[in-house]
């Protein structure tokens, strides 16, 4: 059935909505209409304020802070990084494979969340596709900024030369090319199609420039049931083809380490290990974005506890599978009977970077294991300080297997410590703000939450009266 | 406009140069890019190298033997430390680029460090560029470290020739079997001046104790190659005493287990030098006390062999028992010594060398002469004459005698060649203020050194390998050197210089004006002794091309003397109540007395027992490092009476607790951008303290005390476990287990040269498949080969500063890995890593741009133009041989002229690592092709296999059974490094052997590392507290 919103049975998004005409009703305002929508959500676009201006300017001075350290390391030579012999990857692959990890729950909640029908995702997925979009475009830069000759990078791409040299598919990081480009390609298009229809109601609310902008973006859309009939469908099987995507891209990342001989990589549990990483790491992105943009922008009844508590207890599964593989991983290196393999693990626990490593299972374990409480998961505050916790154990994770493992590899006399210099935690700080940049511009030239998928909430509720059975219980949606 | 006639070096005649690469209106497209080219050429010249290179093939008429592209090879000899080097240097272009040994000398074409890194002195570009003259007066506009202003030769000529007719001159020379050290003494006899001959490390004590013994003032050889048991009283003979390439040649021979042979090998002495840690036994005796220790051994020789005869009484006193507390060694382990040397059946003893130059170094030398006489080995392990002459030096106290002249005026002039007393005299002597008080000073320095920065003139002479020469390698055996290149510097054949100043005095010398005629008319003796039939030019070009007359003479072995009777009534002193803590000063393989400290090969090259490069350390054992409170890195303050200095600790287990060792060799205060205000001189200790009898500086036994200083000072590590953790990256085998026929115990279960040849490992249709053999039990850890390889691939040196953070470029690296023994003792295991070509290489797959690929010939290839720097390769490969470029490191003119033009320089952000001389490689295929042949077995020689002293390394084609290296491959030693992850390396190393009771399959004690004591490389420190105070 074409017309089927994918909400059916209720959601919190309803149960806010109905809320919301509830009190209107109450203050005795006129019955809300399509319009209300379109307002709430579109108010903030291309309203600057000072306080957003100001902020920024301060991430773009943080990216050109990071551009220029990078302008310098390519200037100078990598050597400038602090990454050495035997530790050849350092803050440079962590950050790379950090960001690739936020970028994936942006497509979880969109395209699987979707293909599973659960309606709490329709007021996060918007903001959750663009900071895939933006963590990618991060995490992109970074097999560029490592490298020791970065204008020779499009040797990685197959393309057509006199030469006739291809790059080597036998290398795990010719799949990452191709992973990670194919990732955001499919993300970019699939965000791009959901924005559509929201365009053209951006496009109609302003005149001007600022319409012709918008309408240009719209691609003409004029709303019509035929339009509405493929528009689904594409948006169906997007989402279905993104979906073994999330999966993928961070496989493929994983074999970066997986498929070299390296003690501490060389292990198959690396896949769904670091798929459930990037999720949990992903997720505990979105909140502290959600946090911030229900803040800033005043979107108390759009995004709720409810939502909040549902992305808590996806943080608390992947949390637990974190924990497990981490246990897995001392299992492993215990009963391979490897002595190597178990030096190299005794050593991440108790060796140089031991603080790290420690760090990481406090932030990863530990500190997500207060989300069994129902409490904890609908304190939006907890949640928020939970996600920044997640956020750092998540980076030290990946400091912890790349760096830790490469210090201390086969031959004991190559063996090597590594501290980041501070181009590299320019880079760091610049990618950060690089990242917030993008954010910041989204959320003043776009709507933050899909208008269109929210009116069709509005109207769904409104036909099956189910405004008046939710209200005030919208916690018991499942 | 076309026939304009630009030179290149673009002089602005005509309308083309001026009009530049816009052009004037109506220039055609051909005249604009003759202009381009034109003004491309002018710019290239002008920002190139001086104008001796200013073109790229400089000959428009060849000249014979001169063929661009082509490696030349021409003879020439030189003096590397005591020992005489005969050389074959590589010229191409009419550069030298590479050293090698001549095979016809003694040192059998091999070559150590120190040897190979001669180039970067003679391209080194703080070289003194011609002759210079102190600016006097204020300090205003003078700079205080090269004070110096040009000079023309004439002016210099003539200042020396003045000097000299004032009178009271000293000329003051190294020591050394040269025709320079005879021409020396011509020269100062013609003009009236003395001869003061001056090394700090000398052979006085030696000298004077054969004199003693045998009435021979002489240094005997030690042939070791004939010895079944070998004791070392404290020289280190395999790293820098006496001929340590040729020792390490004789002691491999003594050792060779593939021949059945493997001399039991100890050591006496308070600290493991290089020598020190090959050993099967440590007889850890307390500094100065080596001499007892001998007797004491001599005694129990004497005992069992009943051959004591009048020295029994003498010896009588020197029981194990007797001595037992005074050297800190327990009887039982002299005594089982001397019964081991009694029972060997061709058993030599070392003399105490260096490290036991302390206050009684003379006795000690004697006392192993007695014992040497007991084992019955003077004569046959121990020969007299056939030897290079070693010279007498001044003693130090000869030397602050002439300090004391030089004070009073007495000296008015004082002329310097070869020698640098300003750093290598104790500090307290105060060389340095009495130079200043003389009159006239002329350093012949080719460097501003500590005692050129002294002197009011600077005459500067070639390099050796600029200068003619001659070298008596003993028993009739002579190397000639001739100049390789004309001299890069405005600088003179330092005898030339002389010459034109006796000449300018008025006093002119006979004979031939110039040294070069000098050395030829020198060998016309020789000429006519031989009969030759040949003309005296014919025969003297060839004597050129042979270098010189090396061949072994049928001279027979000189008359063998006999212990003197009177030595069994010579008293011995009394050694000195031991200090509480007391100082040894050693030698390096890398700086040597501390000539090799401007070299940043020799400054990059990890020592031998620390592994520290760039820098200083004081060694401590780890129970006074525990009592102070230091570990590795931390500042140590050294006092004695004499001064004082602070240095970072090294904690080493090789050294007894109440010694401290200090190198020698760092610590300059000028001579160079390496080497200035690098470390410590540990010199600055020493009082005017010399050996009792020989008058030799006493580098052991002044009494120190230690402080902890505080903070931590810069110490560079370049390894990083000290022990490889049982995971059987070496393996030290028992020698009986490796000796007895058939054994199975230790034997590999895989045939290894099936496994490297395997398909994967090499095209099918090539008939090569490189591969090679590293042998851990001939290794001694002396590391020519990673000097060699520098030499030879254009490998640059990246500094202290870099090198703190794990970047040095080294290809071939040595690690040094502690084995426990049995016993509660410990071995080393000397092990040149480097890539190992592997079959099935981890990092090929993994690099995305294929710039590390697997060549049909098997090589593992890289590939740097094509490398984009991702670093994947050196994370995946288990050995951590590769080596990243992490900035272009600049190679200053003219140290740029010693590239190797077959290999390719590298730019930033490339992977590089051993190629296995891969050009050496291809030029041998090529030759081979045009000849339509393979290249045969040993025609390729790799740089490191080459230069390898003990001959540790053979290399070749895997795919020919019967080639050395396939032969040794097959080894029962044989083994792969990592070889369960199945990587099928191309390098198999056959195991140590050890005389020492390992455990039955060393590297089986579980892999658990402790995270506490198995360390990383040692963090880059403060720079605080390098100097001495």
């Amino acid at each position: 059935m074409p017309g089927r919103t994918p909400t059916d049975g209720g959601d919190g998004l309803m149960a806010t909505l109905a809320n919301r005409i509830d009190s209107r009703l109450r203050r005795g305002n006129p019955l809300p209409t399509l319009a209300d929508a379109n307002e709430d959500i579109s108010r903030p676009i291309l309203v600057p304020s000072w306080r957003y201006a100001a902020l920024l300017s301060v991430v773009i001075a943080g990216v050109l802070l990071g551009g220029a350290a990078w302008a310098w390391q390519i200037y100078r030579g990598i050597g400038v990084a602090g990454i050495n012999h035997p530790v050849g990857w350092g803050l440079y692959i962590t950050l790379f494979v950090f960001w690739v990890g936020i970028a994936h729950s942006g497509t979880l909640i969109s395209a699987i969340l979707y293909l599973f029908r659960s309606g709490w995702r329709t007021t996060i997925n918007r903001a959750a596709e663009a900071m895939t979009i933006f963590a990618v475009m991060t995490a992109g830069l970074f097999p560029l900024i490592h490298l020791g000759r970065v204008w020779y990078a499009y040797w990685l791409f197959p393309y057509p030369s006199q030469r006739m040299i291809w790059p080597d598919f036998r290398s795990p990081l010719v799949l990452d090319v191709f992973a990670v480009s194919t990732y955001f390609t499919v993300s970019l298009i699939f965000w791009y199609t959901g924005l559509i229809p929201d365009l053209a109601a951006l496009r109609d609310r302003f005149r001007g420039w600022k319409s012709k902008l918008y309408g240009t973006l719209s691609l003409g859309w004029q709303g019509t049931v035929r339009e509405w009939v493929h528009y689904r469908r594409a948006y169906l099987y997007l989402a279905g083809i993104s979906t073994p995507l999330v999966l993928s891209v961070h496989s493929v990342v994983s074999w970066d380490f997986a498929l070299s001989i390296v003690p501490g990589w060389h292990s198959t549990i690396f896949a769904p290990y670091f798929v459930a990483g990037a999720i949990f790491s992903g997720v505990a992105m979105v909140i502290t974005l959600m946090v911030g943009l229900r803040f800033a922008f005043g979107l108390e009844a759009y995004l709720t506890e409810y939502h909040f508590e549902n992305m808590a207890k996806l943080l608390l599964l992947t949390s637990l599978i974190v924990g497990y593989a981490y246990a897995v991983e001392y299992f492993l290196a215990y009963y391979s009977a490897d002595p190597i393999e178990q030096e190299s693990f005794l050593w991440r626990a108790r060796g140089a970077y031991q603080g790290p490593f420690w760090i990481m299972v406090f932030c990863n374990v530990v500190v997500p294991a207060t989300l069994w409480f129902r409490k904890i998961r609908r304190s939006i505050p907890a949640l928020f300080v939970i996600s920044i916790f997640v956020n750092i154990g998540m980076f030290y994770e990946r400091f912890v297997i790349i760096v830790t493992s490469l210090a201390h590899e086969y031959v004991p006399s190559g063996w090597g410590l590594y501290t980041p210099s501070w181009v590299e935690i320019a880079i760091l700080i610049g990618a950060f703000c690089w990242f917030y940049m993008w954010f910041l511009i989204f959320a003043k030239l776009l709507p933050t939450i899909s208008i269109a998928e929210v009116k069709e909430h509005l109207e769904h509720g409104k036909e099956h009266g189910h405004a008046e059975a939710h209200a005030g219980h919208p916690g018991e949606y499942e | 406009m076309s026939g304009c006639g630009c030179s290149g070096t673009g002089s602005p005649r005509g309308g083309c140069c001026s009009a530049g690469p816009s052009g004037p209106p109506g220039t055609t497209r051909r005249d604009f890019l003759k202009i381009v080219g034109v003004t491309g050429a002018g710019t290239a010249v002008a920002c190139g190298p001086p104008d001796y290179a200013d073109k790229l093939i400089p000959l428009l008429v060849q000249e014979d033997e001169r063929v661009p592209g082509v490696l030349d090879t021409y003879a020439t000899a030189m003096m590397v430390g005591a020992e005489p080097i005969a050389l074959h240097a590589q010229l191409r272009e009419g550069r030298v680029i590479k050293l090698e040994g001549n095979p016809q000398a003694p040192n059998r074409g091999r070559l150590s460090a120190l040897a190979q890194s001669a180039l970067q002195d003679l391209y080194d570009p703080d070289r003194v560029p011609g002759p210079r003259l102190r600016q006097e007066g204020s300090a205003e506009g003078v700079d205080p470290v090269d004070p110096f202003a040009e000079a023309t030769w004439d002016e210099g000529f003539a200042a020396l020739g003045a000097a000299l007719q004032q009178g009271g001159v000293v000329l003051l020379t190294g020591g050394t079997p040269t025709a320079r050290d005879r021409f020396f003494g011509e020269w100062a006899a013609a003009v009236g001046a003395e001869h003061i001959r001056w090394e700090p490390l000398g052979y006085g004590a030696v000298l004077t104790a054969n004199q003693i013994a045998f009435g021979r003032r002489e240094v005997p050889t030690y042939e070791l190659q004939r010895a079944d048991r070998i004791v070392c009283f404290g020289a280190d003979f395999l790293g820098t005493w006496l001929s340590p390439v040729q020792l390490a040649i004789r002691f491999s021979v003594a050792r060779d287990v593939d021949r059945g042979r493997h001399a039991k090998y100890t050591f006496v002495g308070p600290r493991l030098s290089v020598s020190g840690l090959k050993a099967d036994e440590w007889v850890p005796a307390r500094s100065g006390t080596e001499g007892l220790a001998a007797l004491a051994v001599a005694a129990v020789v004497a005992e069992r062999r009943g051959n004591g005869g009048q020295l029994t009484s003498l010896l009588a006193r020197y029981s194990p028992e007797a001595v037992s507390e005074r050297t800190g060694v327990p009887a039982e382990q002299l005594r089982r010594l001397g019964e081991e040397l009694a029972e060997a059946s061709a058993p030599v003893a070392l003399p105490p060398g260096f490290e036991g130059q302390s206050f009684e170094a003379t006795e000690s030398h004697l006392a192993v002469a007695i014992l040497n006489h007991l084992l019955g080995a003077v004569g046959d392990r121990v020969r007299f004459g056939g030897g290079p002459p070693v010279t007498a030096v001044a003693s130090l106290s000869q030397m602050a005698d002439l300090v004391e002249r030089m004070r009073s005026g007495e000296v008015r002039t004082v002329i310097v060649a070869d020698a640098n007393p300003a750093f290598t005299l104790p500090g307290s002597l105060g060389f340095v203020d009495a130079l200043r008080q003389v009159g006239t000073t002329i350093s012949l320095a080719s460097h501003l050194d500590e005692t050129a920065a002294g002197c009011s003139w600077i005459l500067p002479s070639s390099h050796p390998l600029e200068s003619w020469g001659e070298i008596d390698f003993g028993g009739g055996r002579r190397a000639i050197a001739q100049p390789l290149m004309g001299p890069i510097f405005d600088t003179r054949q330092m005898e030339d210089a002389l010459l034109q100043g006796a000449a300018a005095a008025g006093r002119p010398l006979a004979g031939p004006p110039d040294f070069a005629a000098r050395i030829r008319e020198g060998t016309r003796s020789r000429f006519v002794a031989e009969g030759e039939t040949r003309s005296f030019d014919e025969w003297w070009r060839a004597l050129l091309a042979g270098g010189g007359l090396l061949g072994r003479t049928a001279e027979p072995l000189a008359e063998q003397p006999v212990l003197d009777a009177a030595v069994a009534s010579y008293g011995f002193a009394e050694p000195a109540g031991p200090a509480e803590t007391s100082l040894l000063i050693y030698p390096t393989v890398q700086f040597y007395d501390g000539r090799g400290a401007n070299r940043s090969w020799m400054q990059e090259l990890p020592d031998p027992v620390t592994r520290a490069i760039w820098g200083s350390w004081v060694e401590l054992h780890p129970e006074t490092a525990e009592s102070l409170g230091v570990g590795n890195g931390d500042l140590v303050e050294v006092d004695t009476a004499a001064g004082s200095l602070t240095a970072p600790a090294f904690v080493y287990r090789g050294i007894r607790p109440d010694t401290v060792a200090i190198p020698l060799g760092q610590g300059h205060t000028a001579f160079g951008r390496n080497a200035r205000q690098r470390g410590v001189n540990p010199l600055g200790l020493l009082s005017e303290g010399a050996d009792r009898l020989s008058g030799a500086p006493a580098y052991a036994g002044t009494g120190v005390t230690l402080r902890a200083a505080g903070g931590r000072g810069r110490l560079v590590i370049t390894q990083g476990s000290d022990t490889d953790l049982g995971r059987e990256i070496t393996k030290l085998l028992g020698v009986e287990a490796v000796l007895s026929a058939g054994h199975e115990a230790e034997g590999h279960d895989v045939d290894l040269a099936e496994l490297v040849q395997a398909a994967y490992d090499s095209d099918p249709n090539s008939p090569y498949r490189w591969g090679m053999t590293v042998d851990l039990n001939a290794c001694t850890g002396c590391a020519a080969c990673v000097t060699a390889c520098y030499a030879e691939n254009n490998i640059p040196t990246v500094g202290a500063e870099v090198s703190a953070q794990g970047r040095e470029m080294s290809w071939i690296r040595i690690d040094r890995y502690f084995v426990e023994t049995e016993d509660g003792g410990f071995q080393t295991v000397q092990q040149p890593m480097l890539c190992q070509h592997c079959g099935d290489a981890p990092c090929e797959p993994v690099c995305p741009v294929y710039a590390t690929y697997h060549s049909p010939e098997g090589l593992n290839a890289q590939i740097y133009n094509r490398c984009v720097g991702t670093r994947y390769c050196s994370n995946n490969c288990p050995y951590k041989v590769r080596r990243f470029n992490w900035f272009t490191y600049e190679i200053s003119n003219p140290l740029n002229l010693q590239l190797n033009p077959d290999v390719t320089v590298r730019e930033k952000g490339v992977m590089e690592k051993c190629t296995f001389c891969v050009q050496r490689i291809n030029r041998a295929r090529l030759a081979a092709k045009a000849e339509g042949r393979l290249v045969q077995d040993g025609e390729i020689k790799t740089a490191c296999q080459q230069t390898c002293p003990a001959g540790a390394i053979v290399f070749g084609n895997l795919k020919d059974a019967e080639s050395a290296v396939s032969r040794k491959s097959h080894a029962k030693r044989g083994y792969h490094v990592l070889d369960e992850l199945y990587t099928r390396p191309a390098i198999t190393y056959l195991a140590d052997v050890t005389h020492a009771s390992v455990p039955a399959a060393h590297g089986s004690h579980g892999g658990h590392g402790d995270a506490e004591k198995d360390g990383e490389r040692t963090e880059a420190g403060s720079h605080a507290g390098e100097d001495a105070h």
